[in-house]
């Protein structure tokens, strides 16, 4: 351990670097060993569901939580045994935790003063920080007069003006309604880009995960399962969580019948034994009799009406659809399977071009690419 | 200039209350449906509030003689031209100042604990602060002279430690007296500022300790401030209840010390002066209404922003 903290702080560019962090809370584990680092001025996204372990792994980083093992290196500093105080941090607390009794230039201002800086100064980078943030007229009003939005950019404008660091969001955008949300993910990752700051995003929402980040690191259970880009982790997702909670899956599981050429195997549902043999183009390696899960996202579904039926194509029937204007979605079954497949269909003509009718039978096939294989759990 | 603005009033009011009378059909059978349930209180309070005020504003402006008396602002004159009584009503403040002022100094680390620190023993504290309350005077004062007595537990104490050479006179004097009034005033003062100490989010404390405030600053610059309307809360019950208190003077000051209830006391039961004991009431009563109004003028400027 004490190697990989030398090697850690010998290393230049990383913003962010845990070192098998653990914590416990009563004989509980909420953070299992685990390290990841963050490249310097990049943004990350912790993503989990609640109780995943990130908000601890958040506090810990901050310093509010006391780690059970482990180092926590901050802009190349081991930051480990630091109060909250003494870490250099900026902050945005998911219900922005402005101090209510401070007007806007008081909040902003609040971190300067505390770091004893010149009156005039203070004075100045606060206005300055405010201009930034599209508040400059705001600075004498209170927080409970803002709205959520506003409120939102005093918070970052707080915590942005000390320049510290590293930043880190707690739910930034949780408060927020869908629209000011939408265009605040779009603000808030262009000033992180323009202040080139380490950012740690915490969001449970993978929407937000995936289109702000830069990595994106999956929680479940006090435990990392997957790092990667945006991209890498919801195209080739490691394992069945991931898969499922970044965006929609399908997931089957199959059990290899038999292997007719080297780009194919012949699988049938593992949960009926009578289901019904289809071949499936890959080029994964298993051999006959095992069981493998494979997931497949909804987008990349082909559906077609049964007269059109493509080679690979396995029959299913409509059980819904529903129109969602950009797209439609259908409800397939496939005989076999327990659980009902979603496929999504993008709406390019006009719209009853798309539709297909409940109960329609139809054909449903997939490129190989499309699909993945999934780590045995 | 009066009358008009009295006008003014009496206009606006009256338009607050005409406003929502167009939007039921029978505005006044609904006034007088929803006046039924409060009528007893309302009686309660007009009979044994409203009517005994009325009769002691009477008492104080009327100088009873033996031809059957006169009108007379005598009662006050004395009050407030005579020294000895401004001393008294200066006494009285005074008193009933420190008294907050310690109840707030010791009450604050308390709450704090309470709030922050007890967890499950929260219980017990409170039970603790309330028990002084649930014993009678008689036997807190008891308890008090044993332990301030010449020959008390603390004397002993002290001078066995060598702290003191002769006993301390801490009986029949202002220091028991106050001693008195914070024991049973305090939890007043804990439990306001505790109430409002559990409302003050801890994440705003977190927040200042990442913009690089210190545990005591922030406690300063965040938890403080933000807990002060409770602070001003227990500090209005608590001058009050000292304001009106007199029981403990008499039993633990010994005749020390003299203040507005104190002499109320007097005049209503000794003497049986009842005009004059009517008119200090009425004066206790206007300087408690004066104090609340400051006080809670105070308490807007400080917490109108949440």
């Amino acid at each position: 351990m004490n190697s990989c903290a030398t090697k850690v702080s010998a290393e230049t560019g990383i913003g962010l670097q845990l070192v098998q962090v653990s914590k416990s809370f009563g004989g509980v584990a909420a953070l299992r060993p685990s390290s990841f680092s963050v490249p310097a001025g990049r943004m990350c996204a912790l993503l989990g569901p609640s109780g995943c372990g990130k908000t601890t792994t958040l506090r810990i980083i901050a310093g509010f939580e006391t780690p059970d093992a482990g180092r926590v290196v901050i802009a190349g500093q081991d930051r480990t045994d630091d109060p909250p105080q003494r870490r250099k941090l900026g902050m945005v607390f998911q219900n922005y935790s402005l101090f209510p009794h401070m007007t806007v230039e008081q909040n902003v201002a609040f971190g300067l003063r505390m770091a004893r800086l010149p009156r005039a100064e203070i004075e100045a980078r606060t206005h300055r920080m405010l201009d930034i943030v599209h508040l400059p007229q705001h600075g004498e009003r209170y927080p409970n007069q803002l709205s959520g939005g506003q409120q939102q950019r005093v918070a970052l404008a707080r915590s942005l003006v000390t320049e510290p660091s590293m930043l880190l969001l707690d739910e930034p955008l949780g408060a927020l309604d869908k629209n000011l949300r939408e265009e605040m993910q779009f603000e808030l990752r262009q000033l992180q880009r323009e202040f080139g700051i380490t950012t740690l995003l915490v969001t449970h929402d993978q929407e937000e995960a995936l289109t702000m980040s830069d990595m994106i690191v999956v929680m479940n259970r006090g435990e990392i399962l997957q790092v990667g880009t945006p991209t890498e982790v919801y195209e080739r997702p490691r394992n069945r969580f991931v898969s499922e909670f970044l965006g929609t899956s399908n997931i089957l599981t199959l059990i290899v019948t038999g292997r007719p050429d080297a780009d194919t195997l012949r699988v049938r549902s593992a949960e009926a034994s009578e289901g019904a043999e289809f071949c499936l183009p890959t080029s994964t390696t298993a051999e006959p009799g095992r069981a493998i899960t494979v997931a497949i996202r909804p987008e990349h579904l082909h559906v077609v009406p049964l007269a059109d039926r493509m080679p690979h194509g396995l029959t299913a029937t409509v059980t819904g659809s529903v129109f969602r204007g950009a797209s439609r979605v259908f409800q397939l079954r496939i005989p076999g399977f327990a659980r009902p497949l979603f496929a999504y269909r993008q709406v390019t003509g006009p719209a009853s071009a798309t539709a297909l009718p409940v109960g329609a039978p139809v054909s449903v096939s997939w490129t190989p690419g499309a699909m993945r294989v999934l780590d045995d759990e | 200039m009066t009358s008009d603005r009295a006008q003014l009033v009496n206009a606006s009011l009256a338009a607050r209350v005409a406003m929502p009378a167009p939007a039921s059909a029978r505005p006044g059978a609904q006034f007088a449906a929803g006046l039924l349930p409060v009528l007893p209180a309302v009686a309660f309070l007009l009979l044994f509030f409203v009517a005994p005020l009325v009769q002691n504003g009477a008492h104080s402006i009327w100088l009873p003689s033996p031809q059957g008396g006169r009108l007379s602002a005598a009662y006050y004159a004395k009050l407030f031209f005579d020294s000895y009584y401004l001393t008294v009503i200066g006494q009285t403040l005074l008193l009933s100042v420190i008294v907050t002022a310690i109840c707030a100094v010791l009450g604050y680390p308390v709450a704090y604990f309470m709030v922050r620190h007890a967890g499950r023993w929260t219980g017990l504290i409170i039970f603790l602060l309330v028990a002084p309350l649930l014993t009678s005077i008689i036997m807190r004062t008891f308890g008090w002279s044993v332990i301030l007595a010449r020959n008390g537990v603390l004397n002993s104490t002290l001078l066995g430690l060598g702290f003191i050479e002769r006993p301390l006179r801490l009986l029949q004097g202002p220091s028991s007296v106050i001693i008195g009034l914070v024991h049973v005033l305090v939890p007043f003062m804990v439990i306001s500022i505790a109430a409002v100490l559990k409302g003050v989010d801890r994440r705003l404390e977190e927040a200042a300790q990442l913009l690089g405030a210190g545990r005591l600053r922030t406690f300063r610059e965040v938890t403080l401030p933000l807990s002060l309307d409770g602070v001003a809360t227990g500090s209005i019950v608590v001058f009050m209840l000292a304001n009106g208190s007199f029981l403990t003077m008499l039993l633990l000051g010994g005749g020390s010390v003299v203040t507005l209830p104190l002499l109320i006391y007097q005049q209503f039961l000794l003497v049986q002066n009842l005009g004059f004991a009517a008119a200090m009431g009425n004066v206790l009563l206007a300087l408690a209404v004066l104090s609340l109004f400051l006080q809670l003028r105070l308490i807007r400027r400080q917490g109108v922003h949440r």
